[in-house]
């Protein structure tokens, strides 16, 4: 889209035949524009292709998810029935939720002091790299070391709490999304003002206040994000929690991930197929209040994915 | 000079959580893993004892079948990333530019859904459709594209397609990021001083992303070297990666220093990796400079 | 990057905190390293088992092999006592061993499934409790031939929950030879069903297809032997292989992934009954030998619900319990009589569960010896050599 400024467009053009031949294309049948076009619906079709499987799979009748037998909701019912999957759901959700809790209070504090950081702090430096190195290191190798240290806490210590299968998942969670939040918000807020900040500390508002009624609405957008962020993470998680985990307090990925090798029946799909629409509605909302806050679509898009 | 440090101190104060949290729940643990390298497996019930300190074990996972794997895993997450970045850059491209603004933000939020889909389920899909006997394998026999039912599920053909697939999304968002900030304006101008579409990608907009496509292989390339879920659903034995080799070693060969040798092997190669790909990449691109220098005439005074 | 400038505020001094940031940082840094140190040399201890109270609680854990329980049964006791039960798998022996060791008694699990030659071991390594005979009355139904076997006299850390043995099952229209043995097993695995082949996830298992192929005692722990059997395996097996699954039949042979399967004789049953097309597939009892074991309910060191287990365990030796064990999951789960109740009630399949007494008597009992390490080497090398 070219932005016209205050000159004749018409003038523009003659004279930039005259001094350089522009090859000018057809605008209206661009063969690149097409193909582009072309290749970017192929691509979202193979995006979206094994989660259309899975959602037509889980309306098969069958004994085996893989082998389809007839169109029906049997999955879903016996989903439904099942206690083991209605467990390690709830489970998943409640760890997702713990998680976003305490991601976002650490991260948003982290973040916001990242932000505000002198230039230059030797301590920001460091910071920076230790979250960056948490989101350098593979998933298993934080699952091999996280579960002989919570045994360690628990039997040597004595530290009876993160024996509780829900204490393991949220802890461990965090720590793989920490850096998440914090980044997020540290980009947030870098791109602000401090004036605002400091005409309150003018005004004589106390530190509280300031933070409060100044930084954090400024910061919430970021915080949201972060906090969808983390939500998201934990609910997916599966390496991790399929070494911590305890069973009666197993996540759902954990539990596909053990179907697995032995064999998987459709009420996964179905259940899969819940929860993602289960994480699109929690993004809509989110997006919906991004919005109200004043964001567009692509800069939202940016702040989740600028991290 | 005082009231800088005093605000540094109250700042810093507000990260000490973090700090805190990530010490215990972080450094210690993997530090306890590079403890346990440097141990050794005492009889067949004990996971693991420090009594001797060694190097051996770091012997033992350089042994050819292990370090097989190791260049396995190299190669497909070498692969992979390429194949991403190839997909990756005309798609992204594609909604930076040639899509409509308003398309732009339902756009970015499709490319989302799969990304936000669960990683294990994503790839249960792919297990579904690589089936010998499922849909896909009877079309394409129906079609007589092929002779027999597909044979990909369990072959490294299948992780690398699974690794692509699943880390699309990753490599997209950096690169749709950049690419829009790339700027229309810059791209106008290179067209209003003779350049073609081409020399204009090349020269102009390629470079301005190239802070997203750096990111985008970086947030690709890290976690598919160390991907565990992908080569079990559709891996199988030939699909061996080293995140499967490490969790092996806590899960059933019980032997802790082993897996802890190998585990620290992996951040090394993928610390090397990055390092000896970031090291080119500064090289190639100093000496592009160097080629386009454009020297600028003193005027006549 | 936004650079700020300095910020000048008019706030009084007193709002700075006054602890030095880098003393803290100090304090966490030895804290935590002193904390790390001590965890290395500390005494490596258990946590506590909880003891049986008459309360039979709300749940119970269960840490099996795959598909190895009927869920009729499970849903029967959860309708009938209002406990739930989570059902966990493993894979291996060794995937339970390590659980429980790396776990030390948090691993949450109250029954597990281990098979007999390892549950001496276990109990040496403090991972099992005993067991109170008293609280299991149906104990009486079991078949004395299955009690009272020498890794654990008098039963004191297990119950027999079944027993079976190993062979293959291939697909006919993709090996077209009448296969018997062992070395037939690993020819076509070479050729025919070259990377379409599975074996079981067990190293003693795998090292016994080349010792049992070539008249060595499969309990070998003679150097030369396994030597041979790892450059067998490593070196020319290895790469045809497709997959390392101790359960690969019961959705394998449905899904038609593989051609050639080392399988347990109750799996492969399970998955021709799943099949829809059985006729496709034969399960063979090689020769000269095979193993024949035996899997058992035993009590995990930790257990936090004690009561929950021993009702569980008293409710699978019931004869209808056992009838139905034995239907969905094609072992003899030592009940008395059971075979004969199985052939009255026209069981499918029958003969992959009770094979006749030749092949019975050909069948050689694995046992946990010195070997066993290696054989978990070769394993492992043969997974990272079918990868590359």
């Amino acid at each position: 889209m070219s932005a016209s400024v205050l000159r004749d467009p018409a003038e523009d053009q003659s004279a930039a035949q005259a001094l350089v031949p522009v090859p000018r294309h057809n605008k209206r049948r661009d063969p690149v524009a097409v193909a582009m076009t072309v290749f970017g619906v192929l691509v979202f079709c193979f995006l979206f292709l094994p989660i259309l499987v899975i959602f037509i799979y889980s309306f098969n009748t069958g004994r085996l998810l893989a082998a389809w037998e007839g169109f029906g909701f049997d999955a879903y019912i016996n989903a439904a029935a099942n206690q083991v999957i209605r467990g390690s759901v709830m489970t998943s959700l409640q760890a997702a939720l713990g998680t976003a809790v305490l991601s976002t209070i650490l991260g948003t504090m982290g973040g916001l002091a990242l932000a505000r950081a002198t230039y230059k702090a030797k301590w920001a430096a460091i910071l920076t790299g230790l979250l960056a190195l948490t989101l350098v290191t593979p998933e298993i190798v934080d699952a091999i070391s996280i579960l002989p240290w919570f045994v360690s806490l628990g039997t040597d210590f004595g530290f009876t709490p993160i024996n509780n299968g829900m204490v393991r998942l949220v802890v461990a969670h965090t720590v793989m999304s920490i850096a998440v939040v914090t980044f997020i918000v540290r980009a947030r807020m870098q791109g602000t003002d401090m004036t605002l900040e400091e005409a309150a500390a003018d005004l004589y508002a106390t530190p509280w206040n300031r933070f409060f009624q100044i930084t954090l609405p400024i910061a919430a957008p970021g915080i949201l994000a972060g906090a969808l962020m983390s939500f998201t993470l934990s609910l997916d998680n599966t390496t991790v929690s399929s070494f911590v985990q305890v069973p009666g307090n197993t996540p759902w990925p954990v539990y596909i991930f053990s179907s697995l090798k032995v064999s998987l029946r459709p009420e996964i799909a179905a259940v899969s197929t819940i929860m993602l629409l289960l994480t699109l509605v929690a993004l809509a909302v989110v997006a919906l209040v991004l919005r109200r806050f004043g964001e567009s679509s692509t800069d939202i898009a940016k702040t989740i994915a600028g991290a | 000079m005082r009231k800088i440090s005093r605000r540094g101190a109250g700042v810093a104060a507000l990260s000490f959580p973090s700090w805190a949290y990530l010490v215990f729940f972080f450094i210690i643990p993997v530090g306890l893993v590079l403890w346990y390298s440097f141990g050794y497996k005492p009889d067949l019930f004990t996971a693991h004892s420090n009594a001797t300190l060694s190097l051996d074990r770091y012997f033992e996972a350089m042994d050819p079948t292990f370090l097989s794997t190791f260049i396995n895993t190299l190669q497909i997450a070498g692969l992979g990333t390429l194949i991403c970045l190839l997909i990756g850059i005309p798609f992204a491209y594609w909604m930076a530019v040639k899509v409509p603004a308003k398309w732009r933000g339902l756009l970015v939020a499709l490319v989302l859904v799969p990304f936000w889909t669960n990683f294990l389920v994503r790839t249960l899909g792919w297990q579904i459709m690589l089936a010998p006997e499922g849909f896909v394998s009877e079309a394409l026999q129906n079609i007589g594209l092929i002779g027999g039912p597909i044979e990909i599920l369990y072959t490294r053909a299948a992780v690398q397609l699974g690794v692509v697939y699943n880390y699309l999304p990753l490599m997209i968002l950096p690169l749709f990021v950049s690419l829009d900030r790339a700027g229309v304006s810059l791209r106008e101008a290179s067209a209003d001083l003779g350049a073609n579409r081409v020399r204009t990608m090349l020269q102009v907009t390629l470079p301005l992303a190239a802070p997203g496509i750096i990111s985008g292989c970086l947030l690709v390339f890290i976690p598919l070297m160390g991907d565990y879920i992908t080569a079990s659903v559709l891996g199988g034995a030939q699909g061996n990666m080293v995140g499967q080799l490490v969790a092996n070693q806590f899960n059933s060969a019980q032997n802790w220093a082993l897996g802890s040798a190998m585990a620290v092997m992996l951040m090394v190669f993928i610390l090397l990796t990055v390092a000896i790909v970031g090291a080119v990449y500064l090289i190639v691109r100093a000496i592009l400079r160097f080629n386009r220098r454009v020297l600028i005439e003193e005027p006549a005074s | 990057m936004h650079q700020h400038s300095p910020m000048k505020i008019l706030a009084p001094a007193a709002a700075i905190p006054k602890i030095s940031r880098r003393a803290l940082l100090g304090g966490f840094a030895v804290a935590g390293a002193s904390l790390a140190l001590t965890g290395c040399g500390k005494e490596k201890g258990f946590a506590a088992s909880a003891l049986p109270n008459g309360q039979l609680g709300r749940q119970l854990n269960v840490y099996s092999w795959g598909d190895y329980e009927d869920p009729d049964n499970i849903s029967d006791f959860q309708d009938s006592t209002g406990v739930r039960v989570q059902l966990d798998s493993f894979g291996s022996n060794e995937e339970l061993i390590a659980k429980l060791a790396a776990t030390r008694g948090t691993s949450g699990y109250d029954i597990v499934v281990p098979t007999g030659l390892y549950i001496p071991q276990m109990v040496a390594n403090s991972l099992l409790q005993p067991l109170d005979h008293s609280r299991m009355p149906n104990m009486a139904n079991l078949d004395p031939t299955y009690t009272n076997q020498v890794w654990d006299p008098g039963n004191k850390h297990s119950i027999p929950k079944a027993w079976g043995t190993t062979g293959y099952v291939y697909d006919t229209n993709v090996i077209k030879d009448e296969l018997a043995s062992w070395q037939d097993f690993m020819t076509a695995a070479e050729t025919t069903a070259s990377g379409k082949t599975a074996v079981l996830e067990d190293s003693w298992e795998v090292v016994a297809i080349y010792l049992a192929a070539h008249n060595i005692d499969m309990n070998s722990t003679d150097p030369a032997a396994l030597d041979a059997a790892e450059e067998y395996l490593v070196g020319t097996l290895a790469k045809n292989i497709r997959a390392f699954n101790s359960n690969v039949a019961t959705s394998g042979i449905p899904q038609g992934t593989f051609a050639l399967m080392q399988a347990f004789n109750g799996d492969a049953r399970q998955g021709m009954l799943t099949a829809s097309d059985p006729e496709r597939w034969k399960f063979v009892f090689p020769t000269p030998t095979a193993n024949l074991w035996m899997d058992n309910w035993s009590l995990a060191a930790g257990a936090q619900h004690p009561d929950a287990a021993y009702a569980f365990i008293n409710h699978m030796m019931t004869p209808e319990a056992a009838l139905r064990e034995v239907e969905y999951i094609g072992y003899h789960t030592g009940i008395k009589e059971l075979k004969e109740a199985a052939l009255a009630n026209e069981m499918e399949l029958p003969e992959l569960v009770f094979p006749p007494q030749d092949v019975l008597d050909r069948m050689q009992a694995a046992v946990l010896n010195d070997g066993q390490e290696r054989r978990v080497q070769i394993l492992n090398r043969m997974q990272a050599k079918a990868g590359a």
